[in-house]
């Protein structure tokens, strides 16, 4: 077979098992659990790569990669099925000397050093798949060539009291990175890294190699390469990203996430035009129905959902179902779901296929400056007749 | 026991006037998320069809854009799958005169497909969602030469059907009349026929010798009535639209926003797929009341809108109302409009404060891509 010589292409880390996310990556990859009523969170990396002009991505799976296998199939709804490009799943395998899971981040690209050189590209692009944003990685890979770094790390501006949450940068003002501090305890500055890195691919790879030598390192990118990276001299360069970014790991910040798509005004506006489009694999559903007596009001509802009741400020996603008199505010309704004749859901995450009864009541209601608990059921759970799910409970 | 469809593309055109000026009558959109078409390849590639011509005779540019490939219907594939047989893919050079005529230019892909059997033909305006293997089935169980499948309760002593049929008390065709205005004890033709493939093209042939190119009158009923062609009459017992004219379209459009049609055509094991063209899910602003109505993907509604179809990214301003409407894709409709039985084309643009009021049996139509 032939591979055409890339400039660029992308690595995407996959494998994380989320489990912060508790009930709702019980059996499915983070980047796997749906997102913004039609897509999961995976699409947002993906898309940014199409979007780039970047049309090769190994997508690094291990934990519960089934549906996430089956989810990327063979690339075609990002377009990445055609024959000079690919979107191709790595899962772990078995070597003839040695196999083994992922051991971090670094060892899952250094298990897929083969992968990468069929390409032989100039530079290879790190993402994981676990934060919703746009950003157009060809700026910069732009900015990277431009500077001449060895390696280019996003960072974006964080609140200082945020900081020590993160993995930080401390730069000079030109850019260069001098220091690399992992939640450092008195951040000296508030540049964030995102995990989103581009290497010069013969220097990534001679790293990649020195690290598997080495026994006692943990093989990860912001533990080891980056400080080795650092400490031999090699050129790094901070690319500071100013748009919407979020790390959806944790429940609160998944719902937040969702939340941030509503309004006249969003935080996050999940619409685009040629280069800024999410693309998901979807579905033969059809248009969305609103009966006579629903209301819906500032909320996303995709399509094949049935809506007889009230929806506000919530997200409902592909063929949910919203009984009459039922209430679903301030939620997220993963695909499938079924809302019966008078049931209320209030902040909540509502995991796909869910069956909530009649009567029943998920969650509660809380002023704006109280401390919210956010409810969640997994993937078929079924919310018994008039019984109820308690605030920050889950199932 | 294999079959091949074909689709006419181009029937009714003339009688759908501006909506299909510059589309075939496969193309007009339908439902908020489809196009006619996507009806008869979804229920042709539910059944295991898997070879398919489309057979049109002029502005297919949009059907063509919209099927592409046909991989949305599971059509690209390396033997088989989808053809399109436009009148300069074929022999004649001109467009045809009827379907017999329009077979006659598709010949050299009815004799060379990969020898299947049966011959399913079906054209695009009449919607509805059937299992064309239980019709296959019956097409060989009655050991006939052709089967005709039916509805009842369409015609009703006013409408002009293509093709009507009676039966009588045993089953057995009482009467068979083409281009007719029958009452309501006759059924009319859904234009979707079962025939064998050779026996098909056996009969374009000798049509077209004696220069006869009309599949109903020439080939049909002249060969039934001659006791040429043995006729099986399959009554379909689901839920079918006939799109004939502007109004029928207007008002089948808006017959899905009721239950039992929307769920006859939707809701069963056999989806109807279409185009996907990646747009958000709808958006429902702060302001709007939205009842009774299908809306598709990526609409942004800030306004109301009632007993109505909205389509693909549809805007609806601030205050306005939009009522027993069909508003196409990419439409924009301004603050403050009020809007009632019109039916907008796809990118119109309705500035703020405009009133548009046409009625349920003419309404008003705004022709794609207009500013009013």
């Amino acid at each position: 077979m032939y591979f055409q010589k890339k400039r660029c292409i992308a690595m995407l880390l996959a494998g994380g098992q989320g489990s912060r996310l508790k009930v709702l990556t019980e059996n499915t990859a983070k980047p796997a659990v749906p997102f913004g009523g039609k897509y999961r969170i995976i699409d947002f990396p993906l898309s940014n790569c199409v979007n780039s002009d970047i049309d090769t991505v190994g997508i690094l799976t291990q934990y519960q990669p089934l549906e996430l296998n089956e989810y990327i199939g063979n690339g075609q709804p990002w377009g990445l099925n055609k024959s000079h490009c690919c979107a191709q799943v790595l899962p772990p395998y078995a070597r003839s000397k040695k196999s083994e899971w992922y051991k971090g981040t670094a060892n899952a690209i250094y298990q897929n050093i083969g992968f990468i050189k069929r390409f032989d590209p100039a530079y290879v692009l790190i993402l994981s798949g676990d934060h919703i944003y746009k950003m157009d990685y060809a700026a910069m890979i732009a900015f990277h060539e431009k500077t001449g770094a060895d390696c280019t790390i996003a960072v974006r501006d964080v609140p200082l009291e945020e900081a020590s949450r993160f993995g930080i940068m401390n730069t000079k003002p030109d850019g260069t990175i001098y220091e690399f501090e992992e939640k450092p305890k008195q951040p000296k500055s508030t540049n964030a890294s995102m995990g989103i890195y581009v290497f010069n691919w013969k220097v990534l790879e001679q790293f990649l190699v020195a690290d598997e030598e080495n026994p006692d390192s943990e093989n990860d990118f912001g533990k080891n390469i980056i400080p080795a990276l650092l400490e031999t001299g090699h050129k790094l360069m901070a690319y500071t990203f100013q748009g919407y970014w979020k790390d959806v790991g944790t429940i609160d910040s998944l719902w937040e996430a969702n939340m941030d798509l509503l309004g006249k005004k969003p935080a996050f506006d999940i619409r685009g035009g040629e280069r800024s489009r999410i693309y998901a694999r979807n579905n033969a559903l059809p248009s969305s129905y609103v009966d006579q007596d629903a209301k819906t009001v500032n909320c996303f509802i995709a399509e094949g959902s049935e809506i007889y009741g009230t929806v506000r400020h919530s997200i409902i996603s592909t063929g949910c179902f919203v009984g009459e008199n039922a209430l679903v505010e301030d939620s997220v309704i993963m695909p499938g779901v079924t809302i019966e004749t008078g049931a209320i859901v209030r902040h909540a995450i509502i995991g796909e296929g869910t069956r909530i009864c009649r009567g029943a009541v998920v969650g509660g209601a809380y002023g704006p400056k109280e401390k919210r608990k956010i409810s969640v059921t997994q993937k078929n759970a079924v919310v018994a007749e008039n019984t109820v799910l308690l605030p920050g409970e889950m199932l | 026991m294999t079959a091949m469809g074909i689709i006419f593309a181009n029937i009714y055109d003339s009688s759908l006037g501006e909506l299909t000026n510059k589309r075939t009558m496969a193309s007009l959109p339908y439902g908020g998320r489809y196009r006619q078409i996507d009806f008869t390849l979804s229920n042709m590639v539910n059944s295991g069809i898997r070879h398919i011509g489309i057979i049109s005779r002029f502005n297919y540019q949009s059907l063509m854009n919209h099927i592409g490939s046909g991989e949305e219907w599971d059509l690209e594939l390396q033997e088989g799958g989808l053809e399109f047989l436009t009148p300069y893919s074929m022999s004649h050079n001109s467009s045809y005169r009827g379907k017999v005529e329009a077979l006659h230019s598709a010949l050299e892909a009815l004799e060379y497909s990969s020898g299947e059997d049966y011959v399913v033909l079906a054209d695009s305006g009449v919607l509805c969602n059937i299992d064309l293997g239980k019709v296959l089935e019956a097409h060989v169980a009655s050991g006939k030469d052709l089967t005709v499948v039916t509805k009842a309760g369409i015609a009703n002593g006013t409408k002009q059907l293509d093709l009507a049929i009676k039966l009588d008390k045993g089953g057995q065709i009482a009467d068979l009349a083409v281009d007719y205005v029958a009452t309501s004890e006759y059924l009319a033709s859904m234009a979707l026929f079962v025939i064998s493939r050779e026996l098909l093209v056996h009969h374009v042939r000798e049509c077209m010798a004696r220069n006869r190119y009309r599949f109903e009158r020439d080939f049909l009923m002249r060969q039934f009535q001659a006791g040429n062609l043995s006729v099986n009459v399959y009554e379909f017992q689901g839920v079918a639209l006939f799109n004939e004219s502007t109004e029928e379209y207007f008002n089948n459009n808006l017959a899905i926003i009721g239950k039992e049609v929307r769920h006859n055509l939707f809701g069963g094991a056999h989806p109807i797929y279409t185009k996907v063209r990646d747009r958000v899910p709808s958006y429902y602003g702060e302001d709007c009341h939205v009842e009774n109505c299908i809306v598709a993907d990526g609409c942004v509604l800030e306004g109301n809108a009632r007993h109505s179809v909205l389509f693909r990214q549809v805007t609806i301003g601030q205050g306005a109302m939009v009522e027993d409407s069909l508003i196409m894709n990419d439409t924009v409709v301004g603050e403050g409009c009020e809007l009632k039985c019109v039916i907008l084309d796809k990118d119109v643009v309705v500035r703020p404060g405009t009133k548009l009021i046409g009625t349920p049996n003419n309404p008003v139509i705004v022709k794609r891509g207009e500013q009013i």
